[in-house]
């Protein structure tokens, strides 16, 4: 008898017209994409003093021959960044284009950079009168963190800081350390994940003849007859 | 329309549905039936829980195993002693693992999406009825109502619209045909009471599949001044936290009493926040918690310095989790003046009549040089044995406690004691120094509780007798202990032991679900009660010379009749007693 008389007073339905149909649904995905977008928009690396913003950047069209391609693989052209140093100035990878450039990101906290910055830092002062730069790329981390590291270790490179990690992200960093090597030609001669091992102790006589994995990716971008001799 | 309507019938006609759905090979419309049919609803929670249950009772595969091949293998084989030959299936279809198994998140999603398919199938014919109740019902309504009335004579319809306002009905009344109708509507937007019920449903299995998907956690390992990253390498949301302090507070018995981490967050190169951390009140930024989950106080700071240079080329705070057997020794000139109390490290091995034994050396003020030896499995009964290398070749044999007068001194061995050691792999050593293997570490007069010294003796609760002190192994040719700030030459590389330091263990947590339980929970609270306190009602009447009809419906098991008998008297009816036909 109740299902009857529900019956008698079930409403009779309308059609919904097509533009509630179609525009609540469209709403919400127009409300779920701005929300994404504003979710990766958010942030950001900060800018530079002329409004640019930090980071990865294009290649100034002067500095790419024509064919050239512009990613991080040995034989391309490295991509280029602006990033802020440790001292507040800023720098740019194309600025060093000409000079054989170490591309080390490391970070405080990562154990084997700490380990192999003593070797960069000999590195840079055995052949910075070779015009090489060794840039020290610190992926995220805080220039109250990085400062007492950098005074205590004595790391008189350039110490550029990549805070939102895009940087990292451009050349396919998986892991720290690593070192990306760039000839004069801004071309990257060769990728080395993970640390360089400290030369071996109690074989000098060797090591003078055998140079480390790193001194012969430094000699390699510093060009033939350069850097033989080590540090 | 029609399809419209058999979706909305489906509910209670199940067989009819199915048929229209293959009748017209529409499989959208099918799958749209099966997800707005409450049955098959109720049946994927029953099922749901079910598993659930199962995920309870049934022992499941711990983190730290899950994803390791040989681990797991280990887990399983253990299981087999409970489970026998089902264990590989079992395993197989995930009974160990059910809250990560794929099939266990397809079904959430199929909950979700039923749940949510009912409530928006509903939605439309709920909300239909508040905005735009129906106010003329068909005579024969009067007959068939749920709650109805009959009354032969006179019923007043202004008195009963003033008696239905004063009840907070909102009321319409017409003429129509020689007859007054009214309809009345008290409290209809309560229908909305049911779907934030099945609402929080949703928002409840969302949750899960949020904490499933979302939810994040990390653990740290922190010395103290040190910083670690709460992603690895680079991620959007990285945060590097830092230890500023440990603390730990011990009572005198070496049971711990309170642990805290005071911990500096960073985030996009600024500090962001500066906070004190336990287990119970973490630090919390940006839906981030930090937890302190582990203390260790046993941490030697050691950094050494290229004089060359002037630079640092190692700075390291090294976790000393071994244990080393040590004695407190204390050494009394016949006067009653203490020569020695301390805690001797013993670094070196010797073998002694082919028995191997820990061995130390104490060098008394005069230059005698005694050399301690402790079994190498000592334990709390084993004898200290001294030798005297100067006049006296005697050996002394002290149980633990015991004073034995020798030679003008009274040597006490107060008791043994494990203090922290360990190996370090990778310090630096001038080209001078042959490396024979690792150097190991010994850390004695440890302080165990930043605020609290205990005084017990086992290895917990380590006695001091004085500042930390840092015994480095196979650096010289002997071993060489260095006090806190302490620095030792080795050619151009100087040893520094900084000092001891404590280690907290810092749990990062992110589960976004948090929220989602706090509002389906506040949802499906909100929706009892608003579906079972509120006294929902729908009234209709039809008034003419000769008597009236009253047509009701109300929520739940309400006895409204006598409620509209109460009305109708009210406004002037004369009613006999209550008959069945009242409804």
């Amino acid at each position: 008898m109740t299902d009857n008389a529900a019956d008698l007073l079930r409403p009779a339905r309308t059609r919904r017209s097509a533009v509630r149909r179609w525009l609540y649904p469209l709403a919400v995905i127009v409300a779920i994409a701005g929300v994404i977008w504003w979710l990766e928009a958010r942030g950001g690396g900060g800018d530079s003093s002329t409004g640019e913003r930090y980071g990865p950047v294009d290649l100034p069209a002067a500095l790419v021959p024509a064919g050239a391609s512009i990613e991080a693989d040995e034989g391309a052209l490295a991509p280029d960044f602006l990033l802020e140093t440790l001292d507040g100035a800023e720098a740019r990878l194309s600025d060093f284009r000409g000079r054989p450039v170490v591309l080390n990101f490391w970070a405080t906290w990562c154990a084997p950079c700490r380990k192999e910055m003593p070797q960069f830092i000999a590195a840079y002062e055995a052949h910075r009168d070779e015009d090489l730069v060794v840039i020290g790329l610190n992926l995220q981390e805080s220039e109250s963190i990085i400062r007492p590291f950098a005074d205590d270790f004595g790391v008189d490179f350039p110490v550029l800081i990549d805070r939102d990690g895009e940087v990292g992200d451009d050349y396919r960093l998986l892991g720290l350390p690593g070192t990306v090597f760039i000839g004069r030609d801004g071309v990257i001669e060769s990728v080395f994940i993970g640390p360089f091992e400290a030369e071996e102790r109690g074989t000098n006589i060797q090591g003078a003849i055998d140079q480390s994995d790193l001194e012969q990716r430094i000699a390699a971008i510093l060009g033939p007859g350069e850097g033989d001799g080590g540090w | 329309m029609a399809a419209g309507r058999a979706a909305s019938e489906t509910g209670s006609r199940p067989a009819r549905g199915w048929t229209r759905s293959l009748g017209v090979i529409n499989p959208l419309r099918a799958v749209w039936w099966l997800f707005t049919n409450v049955r098959f609803a109720i049946l994927l929670l029953v099922v749901l829980t079910l598993i659930s249950l199962a995920g309870v009772l049934i022992a499941q595969m711990p983190a730290n195993v899950r994803g390791d091949a040989v681990l797991e293998a280990d887990w399983l084989a253990e299981k087999e002693g409970t489970f026998g030959f089902l264990t590989d299936p079992m395993d197989a279809v995930g009974l160990f693992d059910v809250f990560h198994t794929s099939w266990f998140t397809v079904l959430l999603a199929v909950t979700v999406v039923s749940t949510g398919a009912y409530v928006v199938s509903r939605f439309p014919g709920i909300w239909s009825a508040i905005a735009r109740p129906r106010k003329r019902v068909p005579d024969r309504y009067f007959e068939l109502a749920p709650h109805r009335l009959q009354i032969d004579g006179v019923l007043d319809a202004e008195r009963l619209e003033a008696g239905l306002r004063r009840s907070r009905y909102k009321v319409e009344r017409w003429q129509e045909g020689g007859a007054t109708l009214l309809f009345a509507d008290r409290f209809q937007i309560a229908q909305l009471g049911t779907l934030l019920t099945h609402a929080a449903v949703i928002v409840f299995i969302l949750a899960a599949v949020v904490s499933r998907v979302d939810a994040f956690s990390s653990g740290l390992f922190l010395a103290e001044g040190t910083t670690l990253p709460v992603f690895p390498v680079r991620h959007a949301d990285q945060m590097q936290v830092q230890l500023v302090d440990s603390y730990a507070e011990f009572a005198p018995d070496g049971q711990p009493l309170d642990y805290r981490a005071d911990l500096a967050i960073y985030r996009g190169g600024d500090e962001v926040l500066r906070c004190s951390s336990t287990v119970n009140t973490p630090c919390s930024y940006e839906g981030y918690r930090f937890y302190q989950v582990a203390y260790f106080g046993f941490g030697a700071e050691l950094a050494v310095r290229d004089t060359a240079t002037g630079n640092v080329i190692y700075r390291e705070t090294l976790a000393l989790a071994m244990r080393s057997p040590a004695a407190r020794l204390r050494i009394d000139d016949a006067n009653g003046a203490t020569l020695v109390d301390r805690t001797v490290v013993l670094p070196d091995t010797l073998e002694v009549n082919d028995e191997p034994y820990h061995a130390g050396l104490v060098r008394l003020e005069d230059g005698t040089a005694l050399t301690l030896l402790l079994p190498e499995d000592a334990g709390d009964v084993d004898e200290l044995r001294i030798f005297d290398l100067g006049d006296s070749p005697e050996t002394l044999r002290l149980a633990p406690g015991e004073s034995v007068e020798s030679g003008g001194l009274v040597f006490s061995y107060l008791n043994l004691e494990r203090i922290p050691a360990g190996f370090v792999l990778d310090l630096p050593l001038p080209d001078s120094v042959e490396s024979g293997g690792p150097l190991r570490l010994q850390m004695s007069n440890v302080v165990y509780g930043t605020d609290t010294i205990s005084e017990g003796t086992n290895v917990d609760a380590p006695g001091s007798s004085g500042e930390p002190e840092l015994t480095i192994v196979g650096l010289t040719s002997q071993a060489v202990t260095l006090p806190a700030g302490g620095a030792l030459l080795v050619d151009e590389y100087e040893y520094t032991f900084e000092g001891q330091r404590e280690f907290s263990g810092i749990d990062v947590r992110r589960d976004r679900s948090d929220y989602l339980v706090w509002v389906g929970a506040a949802a499906i609270v909100l929706g009892l009660m608003i579906t079972f306190w509120v006294p929902r009602r729908r009234l209709w009447a039809k008034i003419t010379r000769g008597g009236a009809s009253l047509a009701g419906q109300a929520a739940g098991q309400a006895d409204y009749t006598s409620e509209m008998r109460r009305l109708a008297v009210q406004a002037g009816a004369e009613l006999a007693e209550e008959t069945e036909d009242d409804g």
